[in-house]
């Protein structure tokens, strides 16, 4: 046994959410996580898991980055910052997209959420957050820009078949927000912004809570049975629905192509934008990603795929699949590779299976 | 605190021994730790293993850990049935989820290792 979980890191230095304490509660196995003390778990990551595709579960997602660009110029000005189209976005609606390097590289992996003409909400990883808001300040030129994230309020990710059971009721209304909709719900805490967001692939929405909403929409959750969720079921839930991770799928080192992103740089064809011109220029790429499947042992993150004996591959994230109930993982592959493919674990091949991604198929637009 | 009829490794094994034959597992905060175990690979008998080498591998939801020996000598028997059922393991490592047993060399196989209260510092500092 190593001592692997040794999560020591001084607790004093670490951010915490509105609902720390909630989570304690809770029995959460809190970690340190991009500089926040986050749920690890609350006992089970792969019950946790199950929750979410079976009912309904709640993340506090709290510690990812909150940017708020208001001005004239913004949807302009970030259509040119950001690697998908934002000029086009429609009011009312949320889209994925990145910021891409000049050499096309992805930065990171972003949710802009139009709430206005002239103003442009937007979610970025929370390890990337300095960087991110001194690229965006430095690309943009008359856009106001403001950084939410320690308002105190927060991200609710509420996710699963019965999320839009519980959030009707939580607002007491009959009509949900669609998927990838936004939409300012009354409810009894004061008005809610939702939108039809997630990283599940599951139907459900996050709630950007204030800093007075956090506590009691929490519990008004947990009495409405809805199961709390960490990080480590979040992650088995996203990689089952081959949901890319900045830092494992995406990097600076790999295009949106190879990624198989291509909807997240809407408009790469015709737009100016910054890395577009590297974009336009890039050869057919000679690797994909892939959807892999082992038995019994979990290929994990750095670990190379084999075939033949050859190094043709390296795997970008693995979990043991709560769903499917065996390992599953994300590689990079060489093109055109035909022949039964394996993986080195720890000096042991480990024959792995090919599969369509996602491992999990999506509902959240059902 | 742990039993103090055994000895511990600071990366969470255990050691305790009957005349010439060592029983070897890891902790129940090695097990809580990991989190849900979904593999473990144990080495067959007649290996020869030494202090602070892997014999095996456990590997849950969350990560892949070695299994360090604490003792020199001969793996003599292991637990079988635990690598098709790891719920002895998940459930009482201490106890049903033992690993495997050592052939040592002499009574003082264990010299060296940490006592129950030295262990539990250990954990103290990592919890």
């Amino acid at each position: 046994m190593a001592s692997l979980f040794r999560f020591m890191a001084s607790p004093d230095t670490l951010l915490r959410t509105s609902l720390h304490a909630a989570h304690a509660a809770a029995g959460a196995k809190l970690v340190p996580f991009a500089g926040w003390e986050m749920p690890l778990d609350y006992g089970s990551i792969l019950g946790e898991s199950r929750a979410v595709r079976e009912g309904s579960g709640v993340f506090d997602v709290s510690h990812m980055a909150r940017f708020r660009f208001r001005g004239p110029q913004a949807a302009a000005e970030l259509d040119h910052a950001l690697g998908g189209a934002i000029l086009d976005q429609p009011v009312g609606k949320a889209r994925y997209t990145m910021i891409l390097a000049e050499d096309g590289g992805i930065l990171d992996d972003l949710i802009t959420y139009r709430t206005g003409d002239e103003e442009i909400f937007m979610v970025v990883n929370a390890a990337n957050r300095e960087r991110d808001w001194g690229l965006l300040t430095a690309r943009l030129r008359e856009t106001e820009a403001e950084d939410l994230t320690l308002d105190g309020g927060g991200i609710l990710a509420l996710q699963g078949p019965d999320a839009p059971r519980v959030l009707a009721a939580l607002a007491g209304v009959e009509q949900v927000p669609g998927f990838l909709d936004l939409a300012w719900l009354p409810s009894s805490h004061g008005e809610l912004f939702v939108a039809g967001t997630g990283y599940t692939g599951e139907k459900g929405y996050e709630i950007f809570a204030t800093a007075a909403q956090m506590v009691p929409v929490w519990e008004a959750l947990m009495a409405a049975g809805v199961a709390p969720v960490g990080l480590g079921a979040r992650d088995v839930l996203r990689l089952e629905a081959a949901l890319p991770l900045y830092g494992h799928e995406i990097h600076e080192g790999v295009t949106p192509f190879e990624a198989g992103l291509r909807f997240a740089v809407k408009g790469w064809k015709t737009r100016e934008f910054i890395g577009g011109e590297a974009l336009r220029a890039l050869p057919e790429p000679g690797r994909e990603l892939v959807g892999l499947t082992a038995d019994k042992r979990v290929p994990r993150e750095g670990y190379p795929v084999l075939c033949g004996g050859e190094q043709v591959g390296v795997v970008c994230s693995g979990v043991w699949s709560a769903t499917l109930e065996k390992p599953i993982a994300t590689a990079y592959l060489k093109k055109g590779i035909d022949g039964p493919l394996a993986v080195d674990v720890r000096g042991k091949e480990l024959p792995v299976e090919r599969v369509p991604l996602p491992f999990v198929p999506h509902r959240s637009r059902d | 605190m742990r039993p103090d009829d055994r000895s511990y490794l600071p990366s969470h094994e255990w050691a305790s021994i009957d005349g010439d034959i060592v029983t070897v597992g890891i902790t129940d905060f090695a097990v809580s730790q990991l989190g849900e175990l979904v593999y473990l690979d144990l080495p067959d008998t007649g290996r020869a293993v030494s202090r602070g080498q892997a014999f095996g591998e456990v590997e849950s939801v969350k990560a892949v850990s070695d299994l360090n020996c604490p003792v020199d000598g001969e793996v003599v028997e292991v637990n079988a049935g635990l690598p098709d059922d790891l719920s002895a393991l998940q459930d009482d490592p201490l106890n049903g989820g033992w690993l495997i047993k050592v052939k040592v060399a002499g009574a003082d196989a264990l010299e060296g290792l940490l006592d129950a209260a030295a262990y539990e510092e250990v954990v103290a500092a990592e919890s």
